[in-house]
Order: C-alpha cells, then structure tokens, then sequence
C-alpha cells in the first residue's frame, strides 16, 4: 500500500504539491510563531537575567526642591530596611540585593552614585565587571565607572568628591549599557547611606533614616515568580502617600514592583502576541488548511473515480482504497510537515542571528532630564541577540495536531469511497 | 460438466430501462459462453450480474453453489477478488501503475509479500507474452498489448471464470483475432471458463455456446 501511494505522489506530483505546500506553510507558521511568542518573552526577561534577579522593588517619592547635594531620585525613595528580612520570609525568594542610589549634585559635577554591599549577589555581579584595581577596602573608597572616569580624568588612586566626601578611586568598572541601574560611582552602602543621611536636600524632600535603602533585587524561584511578586505587592500595598504624582506620573509614595512583565510592553509591538493571539491564529490556519486539502484532496478523487471502480472491480473492499487514501494523505502530511519543519529551522535561524533592543523605563535607570545632552541616558536601549530557538515539543506537537487533522480529513473523504459504485463508474466513464 | 454458475429469473433496471428482464441460464465448468447482442440489447449489464459487479433487481446467482445475490458491497468484491476475472473493452488500466503493478494490482490488499506478489504478476505477464514489457506504462503500449495486460491482471488470482466484456471490442480485426485465441487457448489449454460479450457474430461462432438476447431478454439457449 505504501509502495502504491508513494508511486500515486510520484506520479502525480503536481496535483498533491499544492496540499504538501499548505501543509509545509502551516507547519512554519504554527512553528514560528510559537517560537517568536517564547523568544519575546524570555527577551523580556534579559535585562532581569543580567542582575540574576526576577523583581526589583522601588518606591516613588518626591521631587527634590533644588539640585545641590544628594538627593534620591523620585523613583527611587528611601525604603525603610526592616522590609528586608520580612521578604527574606516568603516563600520562592531565594535571595535578595539591594542597595542605595543617589544623584550628587556636586559643584564640579553631578554623579549618579550607588551604594553596593558588595558580599551579595548585586555585589558580587558590579565587582565582575571590575577593569582596573580592586574593590573598596574603606567607607573612603569608591569604584569608577569606565565611561564616567574617562570624561573626568580620574585615575586609580585619585580622590574624588561626592557630596561634600573625598573617596580614593580603588578601582574601574565597565558597567554602562549592561545593567539596568548603571553608576558612575560605587560606593559602599555604608557610606552612601551616610551621605544620604547628612544631606539636608535629601532630609528636607523625604524622611531618611541612616539604614534606609532605596532599591531590592529579589532573585525568585522561576516557577514562583508570580506567586513572590503578589506577595510582594500585599507586603508593599501600604503607601504612605500624600496624594501628589511623580513627573513620571506615579503616586507618590507607592511601591512600584517591577517583574520582566514590566519589559514586555518595551518590546516592539508586532511582537507583542499574545498567547490567545497565537493560539487564534494557529487555529485559523490549522482551519484553512484542513479545507484546502479536503478540497483539493476531492478533487483528485474526482478524477480518479475510474481508478477506483476498476480497482473495486478487481476486488479491493471500501476499506481497502480508504487504507490507500489514507496511506497518501499520510505520506503528504508527513512530506509536508518535514518541508515545515526545515523552513521553520531555516527561519529561526535567520531570526536567531538578530537582536532585540529594549528601552529600560526611566524609572528603574533614573537620569536627571536637565542635566543630559544625550536621549539614551533618559531611556537607554539595552540590545539583546534575539533568544528564538527551535522548540522541538511544540514540534511535534504540530507534527500531532497533522496527522490528527489528516485522519480527520481521510474521514471526510471516506463516505465518498464507500459511496463509490464500481459498475457505475466503469459504465458511464 | 458440472454447473458452476446458475442464474434464475434475473432482472435489472437501469433508470427507466429493464436492461435485463428474467433471465435464466446456466455455465458449465470449462465452457466458453458467448453473450451476443446489439448495442443496448442488455449483456454488459447481464455481464455485470454474473460476475458479481452489479447487482440485481430480482432473481438468483449462484457461483459454485453459493448465492451472490445477498452478498454486500464488501463481500462481492472479495468474491470477486477470489472467482473471477473481468476483462473489459477499454482495457481499464491504471495509467500511474507500469505493466507488472497493473498484472498484481488484485493482490495488493492481499498480505502476500511484494516478493511473491510480483512473481505471480511476472508469470502471469508471461501467459500472454508480455514478458519483455513489465516496466512499461499503459500509454507506452498498443491496444493490443493493453488487453493482454487486462487479461493477465484476471489471471492472477487464478480464478474459476473469466469474464470479458467485448474484449475486442477496441481492436483492429487482427488483434481481436489474437486475443480470442488467447482467450481460447487459456479455455483449452487450462480449461477455464470464459464467458465473453460480443456484438459480433464471427467472434460469437468461436464460442462452445451461445446465447443472444435482445431487449434484455434472451431469445434463444
């Protein structure tokens, strides 16, 4: 039987390419874009991925009165720090940073200055990047940013003045474009949280305690990102708002708990699909398909009505020419969706090669507005090689839902066979 | 001789046409029956009653004993597959199929091995001296050859009549002439039993026996 149908496709290859190219399309289609609907999603998650945490925890305050001294960013008001071992608590974080991030409105310059604990993760991750000489080993020392340290001449050893302090430059790290809040200065969170706390603007503009902190990587078991993040928000649901709006538009006083959903909406739009998006479209095509076929598939059985009376008049049973229809449609089903799937590869790989940029929101790489010439310190465009890959379980489910809608469409084509009279045919053909 | 096919009072109509209007004949094992009429006279549809490729209105086949007429679909073309061979006028040949598939397409459904399969279309391609054209396709072969194909592919499961429907039918005279006497030799020679439809009186004469009918009735046994 099978020798048969292969020979029947052979032979009449023109009137069966039509169904292998459907079937060939729709294997792509369904494919890649369920590939294109996971890529985004972990494209999402990238500039999570670079600080090794699923949710970063901000509050947003408000707007410091005059630019002098340090002051926190309104996205980024103080956090009390008693908050941290009541996260530590809940189930499915498996770690946590955090830190203290300060603009310094210095005579000579302003400086974006973080306060690093360098033993956790956060740490750990700025001490990597690390190009040039060592971490601080005092509350004098400080870390230079590559990018920061090149405009304003500062070599190891240097002093420089933050907010009123000299710190002794122990080292250079190269963070800029790799990290969602990027510095120019890193500091120890002891000695950031002294500047914060001795800064009259910071005092008189938010309420700073000396071991607050104002921003909290948590690092989520993947499985209970979702589960952590509500926790969060009920934990953080309490602002001690006063009603106004940060320029940005957020409540002041409000948690913002940002998760790699927050990303999604940076992503491209024609990408943004959907999982019903996906789902509906699949279906549609699985649809058009399965009718282009049965169409084209009784039409050919049209034309071989004569071959199919002369082989029931030799003796084949309904069951018997069903089995070498079925045969056919099976072989086509399986030409085809191997002809998807190497177009579907073909195209991942095509898509593999690209990249993905996403803008990280204001909020969470804060810059003062006034103070820059250059757009992408306000919103920076982090790029990404594009995360596609080919996802062989959804493949071969595909390679189900084909042979499922071929046997449906040999069931169609059935009541047509046994429908079939064999003197009826060769007499009047 | 024993009868192998006795037909009773069989009937069939074909839209508003009594084709076949109570007949009853008998076949003998071995015989060489000839059906004769003009156009439209009935005996392709009475062809067709007998070898169990229609069915009938009224009346009563039986096939070495056993009653065709309650058959169902399925188990008339099983029966067909193991009794009878048919050949027919335009020869009925699969176009995509060379000459050897065409000879063993009877047994596809069968579970015999491929191996096995061919060897008995082989030999049989060679009872009619079609050896040297198995791979051919039927539009690469003659007329002639064409019906030599048909006759082979009834051959093949060996069965206990053939039937051909004016198997010359679509030949020039000296071809037609070839294959009534393959069709006589393989009566003589393996004594099978053939019953041929003819609307030609010469070809009807090389019969053992002939029956004419006319209007679906026959008028003469």
């Amino acid at each position: 039987m099978i020798g048969y149908a292969l020979k029947e496709l052979r032979k009449r290859n023109r009137k069966y390419l039509l169904n292998i190219l459907v079937i060939g399309l729709v294997v792509v289609l369904l494919i890649t874009l369920n590939s294109l609907g996971i890529a985004f999603k972990e494209a999402s998650r990238l500039p999570f991925e670079n600080i090794h945490s699923s949710i970063i925890v901000q509050r947003n305050g408000n707007v410091p009165e005059n630019t002098s001294g340090a002051v926190t960013p309104c996205s980024l008001a103080p956090i009390k720090s008693e908050y941290l071992s009541q996260i530590n608590k809940i189930d499915g974080v498996k770690g946590m940073s955090y830190g203290l991030f300060l603009w310094v409105f210095d005579k000579d310059s302003f400086k974006r200055t973080l306060g690093v604990n360098w033993n956790d993760d956060r740490g750990k991750i700025i001490g990597s990047e690390l190009i040039e000489g060592s971490l601080p080993q005092s509350d004098t020392d400080a870390l230079a940013e590559r990018e920061y340290a090149q405009q304003h001449g500062l070599k190891l050893d240097q002093k420089v003045k933050v907010s009123g302090t000299d710190f002794t430059i122990s080292g250079i790290v190269e963070t800029s474009g790799k990290d969602v809040v990027s510095s120019d200065v890193y500091v120890n969170l002891s000695s950031a949280q002294s500047l914060a706390y001795n800064s009259k603007n910071l005092q008189d503009t938010e309420k700073f305690n000396r071991n607050d902190i104002n921003i909290i990587f948590v690092d989520a078991d993947q499985t209970k990102v979702k589960e952590v993040t509500d926790n969060l928000k009920a934990l953080f649901s309490s602002p001690t708002s006063n009603g106004g709006k940060t320029p940005t538009g957020q409540t002041t006083g409000a948690y913002s708990i940002y998760t790699p959903e927050s990303f999604e909406s940076q992503i491209s739009s024609l990408f943004l699909m959907s999982d019903r998006l996906i789902l509906t479209v699949s279906l549609v095509a699985l649809i058009g398909a399965v009718l282009i076929v049965i169409k084209s598939m009784s039409h050919t059985l049209m034309e071989r009505r004569k071959e199919f009376g002369i082989m029931k008049a030799v003796g084949f049973r309904s069951k018997d020419i069903q089995r070498e229809v079925a045969a056919e449609t099976l072989l086509q089903a399986i030409i085809g969706y191997s002809l998807g799937v190497a177009m579907s590869l073909v195209a991942i790989f095509a898509l593999a090669k690209t990249t993905v940029s996403i803008a990280i929101p204001w909020e969470m790489s804060p810059y003062p507005h006034f103070l820059t010439s250059n757009p992408n310190l306000i919103a920076p465009v982090q790029t990404y090689p594009f995360p596609i890959k080919f996802e062989a379980v959804y493949s071969a489910e595909v390679l189900i839902a084909v042979f499922a809608l071929s046997l449906l469409t040999v069931l169609v084509l059935m009541r047509y066979i046994n429908g079939l009279n064999a003197m009826e045919v060769l007499r009047y053909e | 001789m024993n009868e192998i096919i006795i037909a009773r009072n069989l009937s069939k109509t074909l839209g508003n046409v009594k084709a076949v209007s109570s007949v009853s004949l008998d076949v003998k094992k071995g015989e060489f029956l000839a059906i004769q009429g003009s156009s439209g006279s009935g005996k392709t549809t009475l062809l067709s009653l007998l070898s169990g490729l229609d069915k009938t209105d009224s009346g009563e086949i039986k096939f070495v004993g056993e009653d065709i007429t309650s058959m169902n679909e399925d188990d008339l073309a099983l029966f067909r597959r193991k009794n009878v061979g048919i050949v027919f006028q335009y020869y009925n040949l699969i176009p995509t199929l060379n000459v050897l598939e065409n000879i063993a397409l009877p047994l596809f459904p069968e579970s015999s091995s491929k191996e096995e399969m061919f060897e008995k279309a082989t030999h049989a391609a060679e009872s009619v001296g079609l050896a040297h054209r198995l791979n051919h396709y039927p539009n690469e072969l003659s007329g002639g050859e064409q019906q030599r194909v048909a006759i082979a592919r009834a051959l093949i499961n060996e069965p206990k009549v053939i039937f051909a429907d004016e198997p010359t039918g679509n030949l020039d005279t000296e071809t037609g002439r070839m294959i009534v006497d393959l069709l006589k030799s393989l009566n003589k020679e393996k004594g099978l039993t053939i019953v041929m439809v003819t609307h030609d009186d010469g070809l009807a004469k090389e019969a053992d026996k002939l029956i004419k009918i006319k209007d679906g009735v026959v008028t003469n046994e």
